[in-house]
């Protein structure tokens, strides 16, 4: 039988720690949709990483927002609000509940109400953590609670608000999608060096693009001769092959068990 | 060819003697920075000679390799070149760039380069810092880094404001980070030391170092000394207690805590009876400087609380409105000196104590020189605290009469009370954070005045947490006051210059200076201004369109010297074309 672990989660003490854009791992298809609809609806006024724009506030780092229940939040983007923003019944209720269910993949956390607060954990946390510091290697690119790599996402709190099957997917079929600052590319300079890493920006003028050893390389877009897109990220897709069920199973039972953690270093009012 | 260095001054020739070729990361950097030296030199424009002392390293750390891996060496540079390591620069506190491409000739021609929008608070305050062509900004408590050609972000820490907070803390303002190694340091609005990966931006760790009083916050950038992350922290106008601490820098573990208000059976506690020591003040919200050779860290203080009535506090009220010196291995205090004993008008002593060394009166010396709030400008002898020198540099000042042989100031006798006194300067100060800066190649002294005063009132107030601890209700200017910014020679001991500021807005910009003898500032007409630091002639202006509240640094990539400055809710940078 399946140990269980209470997720010791208080929606009025959630803030969001350490998020990057690139912790896009395993999102459904209705999340997918949701990053469309909000680059259509959203960004526009929240900015294109819901970090805020100047006619609106950020939708992660706001403190209220993870006290709000689902019905609240839809309500919001329905109905609009007397802060000035508009309504969006406009665009269906289908396409509200996929904005909604991208930013909170997006920023890690459950509202607060519909927080489940018990987990079911498949394996051995223990064993994980040994796998996820050891043989599967997650380590040298994910950072795990402070200890881990720096070139791939934060996994502190993913697991905060995925179920076991979202992060066994996530793991065995990566890149679904590819969030772009995880890209990795190949870019030929006017030299004819190559430089393989991941995509930290770009635009019609320069390229940033970081290397596995963390350095950073800037680049004149007119300076580059050729830009191999490669459409995935730096995780290996061997993940199915090179760890037993078992194993995998302890994996996701400590990014589980990690997720739902409170942090030590965490404020509690202060 | 201008020169304005000192006759007899080392001249800066650069060689390739000068770089460090075994440095494989760094060599080629170097190299094509050596020659947009020699290409400047070519053109006739002016490479001025610039006061290295001797057996300062003055090999140009002209790192574009965007490789993160800052160590001691590099934030033991002084002057600095491409890096701009930390909140002042070097650990002098001078705000001073040893880089020489932008020259009186050419500043003229200085054009913007790119924006960047954190779209969060307003106004920053901060002072970017750059590392390997890597700029680290923070905006509240979010931080960036950005790619310091182009200001694209290369990654992005959010972290939500703290709510609940009051005064300045609550304004969420934040000066900026500390570096060291491949570790990201910076202060939260609420008082936690977060230690990030500055290659990606995530949280290795945090600690939150003010507890026990819900008016404690912070604003300042953290300062890396040796293996430890030295923090300080606000409310001191909102009844908290004082202290400095010091963190290692790999684990967050705390190594000392200084508690600037001392507790009952302390030296200093007689100013503070019953528990009254507990709300003293005397916070430490601005980044201190660090001399290696006397392994001493000086930090000022700030005022003691309340503020305007001193009845519940007699005394001297140590150790606030002081200038301390720390062992930075132990916290413990070598000395202090007090520039407002028992101070009744906001007069904080945190302005950055520039470490110099120089001839006073003829004479060899190791001072540390700060333009106080309390309207006097000091010179000190930074081994041991003695008073070398003072002078007041308003003309309105009216709180004391002058300075004794000590430095100590001769009260007038003014207690604010219900009605109020005139006070000069006003509580705002003769001059504030805004940076000072040092040229060591002229000996020049520059910074940032104001002439006002204030009616100060005072109502016996109590304390609450969550509430100022403000011991009025109105402070009244009812004049207008005048902004100057200020040359004061080292060697002749007076102002070279002092130039009158117009302009609608009372700023909060500070001064740097540079190797070719340039002043840069943000004015009071929300200007970007090149001045000539011999004459305070302006050169270039770039109107900024918000308010300076911040001081501007200077750094290099790829060969190119940059200014940059952040402006009401954005960071400017700056280049020749």
């Amino acid at each position: 039988m399946a140990p269980r672990i209470s997720a010791l989660l208080l929606g009025s003490t959630l803030l969001v720690f350490g998020f990057a854009a690139r912790d896009l791992h395993a999102q459904g298809d209705e999340a997918r949709q949701g990053a469309q609809r909000f680059i259509e609806y959203c960004a526009g006024c929240h900015g294109a990483d819901a970090q805020g724009g100047d006619k609106a506030p950020p939708l992660l780092s706001t403190s209220s927002i993870p006290r709000l229940s689902d019905a609240e939040l839809f309500r919001i983007v329905h109905d609009g609000t007397n802060g000035g923003m508009p309504p969006f019944a406009q665009i269906g209720d289908a396409n509200i509940r996929a904005i909604l269910q991208f930013l909170k993949n997006l920023a890690g956390y459950t509202s607060a109400k519909s927080v489940s607060t018990d987990v079911a954990v498949p394996g051995d946390p223990d064993s994980g953590r040994a796998l996820y510091f050891g043989k599967a290697r997650c380590s040298q690119c994910h950072l795990m609670q402070g200890k881990g790599g720096f070139i791939a996402g934060n996994l502190t709190n993913y697991a905060r608000n995925r179920t076991a099957d979202d992060i066994v997917k996530a793991i065995t079929t990566p890149d679904t999608p590819l969030a772009p600052a995880s890209q990795v590319v190949i870019l030929t300079t006017g030299s004819g060096q190559k430089l393989t890493g991941v995509l930290r920006n770009e635009d019609n003028f320069s390229l940033e693009l970081q290397t596995e050893d963390g350095r950073f390389h800037f680049l004149d877009r007119s300076a580059v001769t050729d830009v191999h897109y490669t459409e995935r990220s730096l995780m290996p897709r061997d993940y199915a092959a090179k760890l037993s069920p078992k194993e995998l199973a302890d994996l996701v039972s400590f990014l589980l068990v990690s997720g739902r953690t409170p942090q030590p270093e965490k404020p509690a009012a202060r | 060819m201008t020169r304005l260095a000192r006759p007899g001054a080392p001249q800066h020739k650069p060689s390739a003697s000068h770089v460090c070729l075994g440095c494989a990361l760094r060599s080629l950097a170097a190299l094509c920075f050596l020659l947009a030296f020699h290409a400047a030199t070519a053109f006739g424009q002016a490479v001025n000679g610039s006061a290295h002392s001797p057996g300062v390293d003055t090999r140009p750390s002209t790192d574009s390799s965007g490789v993160i891996n800052i160590q001691q060496q590099d934030l033991l540079q002084k002057p600095v070149f491409a890096n701009w390591p930390s909140y002042n620069g070097d650990y002098t506190g001078a705000r001073y760039s040893a880089l020489q491409q932008i020259t009186p000739a050419n500043a003229p021609r200085l054009a913007a380069q790119w924006v960047f929008h954190p779209h969060t608070v307003s106004p920053l305050e901060v002072t970017p810092v750059v590392v390997a062509g890597i700029m680290f900004v923070t905006s509240a408590n979010d931080a960036f880094a950005l790619d310091a050609k182009t200001g694209n972000v290369l990654w992005h820490h959010v972290r939500a404001i703290s709510p609940g907070l009051i005064d300045d803390p609550g304004q969420h303002r934040n000066r900026g980070v500390a570096i060291l190694g491949t570790r990201l340091y910076m202060e939260t609005d609420n008082a936690h030391l977060l230690c990030l990966d500055a290659r990606s931006g995530h949280l290795l760790w945090e600690v939150a170092y003010a507890t026990g009083n819900k008016n404690y916050g912070a604003t300042s950038a953290p300062l890396i000394v040796k293996d430890k992350v030295v923090v300080g922290i606000s409310g001191g106008d909102d009844g908290v207690r004082g202290f400095l601490a010091a963190f290692d820098a790999a684990t967050g573990e705390e190594k000392w805590r200084f508690w600037t208000i001392p507790a009952p059976g302390e030296k200093g506690n007689e100013s503070w009876p019953g528990d009254t020591y507990l709300h003293g003040g005397g916070s430490t919200w601005m980044p201190g400087t660090y001399d290696p050779d006397l392994n001493t860290l000086y930090w000022g203080t700030g005022n003691p609380a309340p503020d305007y009535d001193g009845r519940l506090r007699p005394g001297d009220d140590l150790y606030t409105s002081c200038l301390l010196a720390l062992d930075p291995d132990t916290g413990t205090l070598k000395w202090y000196f007090q520039f407002s004993p028992h101070d009744l008008y906001d007069y904080d002593a945190v302005q950055t104590p520039v470490l110099v060394d120089a001839s006073l009166q003829g004479q060899p010396r190791k001072l540390a020189v700060t333009a106080n709030r309390n309207g006097f400008l000091y010179i000190l002898d930074r081994a041991t605290g003695k008073f070398l020198f003072g002078k007041s540099f308003i003309d309105s000042q009216n709180w004391a009469t002058g300075l004794d042989e000590n430095g100590r100031p001769i009260s007038a006798g003014l207690i604010p009370d219900e009605k109020g006194v005139r006070v000069c300067p006003a509580n705002g100060g003769a001059t504030n954070w805004y940076s000072p800066s040092y040229n060591p190649a002229t000996h020049m002294f520059y910074f940032r005045s104001f002439e006002a005063c204030a009616l100060i009132q005072s109502n016996a107030p109590s304390f609450a947490e969550g509430r100022a601890y403000y011991a009025s209700g109105i402070q009244t200017a009812g004049e207008n006051g005048k902004a100057y910014i200020n040359a004061f020679s080292l060697d002749t001991l007076d102002f070279a210059w002092r130039s009158l500021q117009f302009g609608r807005n009372k700023g909060w910009g500070g001064v740097m200076s540079t190797a070719t003898g340039l002043i840069a500032f943000g004015d009071d007409g929300l200007n970007f201004v090149i001045a000539e630091g011999r004459t305070g002639r302006p050169l270039w202006h770039f109107h900024l369109g918000q308010l300076v509240h911040a001081s501007p640094m200077s750094y290099a990539v790829d060969g190119r010297q940059y200014f940059a400055i952040a402006a009401g809710s954005d960071i400017f940078s700056f280049a020749l074309p």
